[in-house]
């Protein structure tokens, strides 16, 4: 998995490539910790190129969710691939989270 | 892999004997799923209510979407699911003993956690590492596993609680070999809040059993 991030006037933008899952997690769990902690509370989160999510993996997005929610944040997703999307379906997690089927979408959203 | 169908006839036949000696055991790990109170439910919401929590809840458990064809069993609202070291080796998505607990201990978070209420209902969960476990059936065409390390895995669940995973030291030990051969240290992830030892006789089990605990 390699993690993108890209600083906007109102907003981070944080890419994911590839798998997120048990063997990686970890690496998405310090990014996101790190910008939230550091004040981004206002992110926006390119799914575009993650082709694989498991549990472990939405599991983070998950806690990001609420420490974001608690600072009084935003938290987008954006660009879910159709298996994604699926697996965001069935697990509920469409009910939680702001989804747009683009970047330019979500960046409304801010 | 299809189970050893063991059906004769004859109760003294030399046949049969031979047939169960020939048995090879199936090394695996071993889950039984539970959801806590979904018999109360039943009561309470009827089918309506009860059925929707259970089927978000199933699907919301990755692992028995990751293996489909290694459910064994349904009895309620338990689940038992055996993975066969041979199928797990062979998987790409999860395939290590550590992948296997961090996914299960993921889903019990997220269920715990999750923020829309009425959605899922809790669940418990036992995971021991068997040896002693034959794949066989008394049934035509059914799959099934038997063996004293299954009836141990069962008793294991007796020490769960709801949002609990009871993992047996046998079970604890090979994550903590995948973890070496990974190169991550001893307490990273969800090892990072599994209890220290204890020790329990189980119901029908001659020997002690060690077994550790992990709340999400």
């Amino acid at each position: 998995m390699e993690i993108t991030e890209k600083k906007l006037d109102n907003c981070t933008i944080v890419g994911i490539n590839g798998r997120l899952d048990t063997t990686n997690y970890s690496v998405l769990e310090k990014k996101l910790l790190e910008l939230i902690d550091s004040g981004n509370t206002r992110l926006l989160v390119n799914l575009s190129k993650m082709d694989y999510v498991s549990s472990s993996g939405l599991r983070i997005l998950l806690m990001a969710l609420k420490r974001i929610t608690l600072a009084k944040g935003k938290f987008i997703l954006c660009s879910l691939q159709e298996n994604i999307k699926e697996i965001f379906e069935i697990s509920g997690f469409t009910n939680i989270f702001e989804i747009y089927p683009s970047e330019e979408e979500g960046l409304k959203k801010f | 892999m299809m189970s050893y169908y063991i059906h004769f006839t004859d109760p003294n036949s030399t046949e049969m004997e031979d047939f169960l000696n020939g048995i090879p055991t199936c090394p695996g790990t071993c889950f039984f799923i539970d959801i806590n109170k979904s018999t109360d439910l039943k009561y309470i919401g009827g089918l309506p209510d009860w059925g929707r929590k259970l089927n978000n809840t199933f699907n919301f458990i990755s692992l028995l979407n990751d293996f489909p064809d290694n459910i064994v069993k349904g009895i309620g609202d338990e689940i038992m699911l055996f993975i066969p070291d041979e199928k797990l080796r062979q998987k790409k998505t999860i395939s290590t003993y550590y992948q296997l607990l961090e996914e299960i201990y993921s889903t019990v978070y997220n269920i715990m956690t999750f923020p829309v209420n009425d959605m899922f209902l809790p669940c418990k969960v036992s995971i021991h590492y068997c040896t002693e476990v034959y794949n066989v059936t008394f049934f035509k065409g059914a799959n099934d596993y038997y063996g004293r390390d299954i009836d141990l895995t069962a008793r294991l669940m007796t020490k769960a609680l709801q949002n609990r995973i009871i993992l047996s030291e046998k079970f604890y030990i090979k994550v903590q070999n995948d973890l070496v051969n990974l190169g991550y240290p001893e307490d990273y992830g969800c090892l990072a809040s599994v209890s220290g030892k204890f020790m329990e006789t189980f119901r029908g089990v001659p020997e002690s059993t060690e077994y550790r605990i992990l709340d999400a």
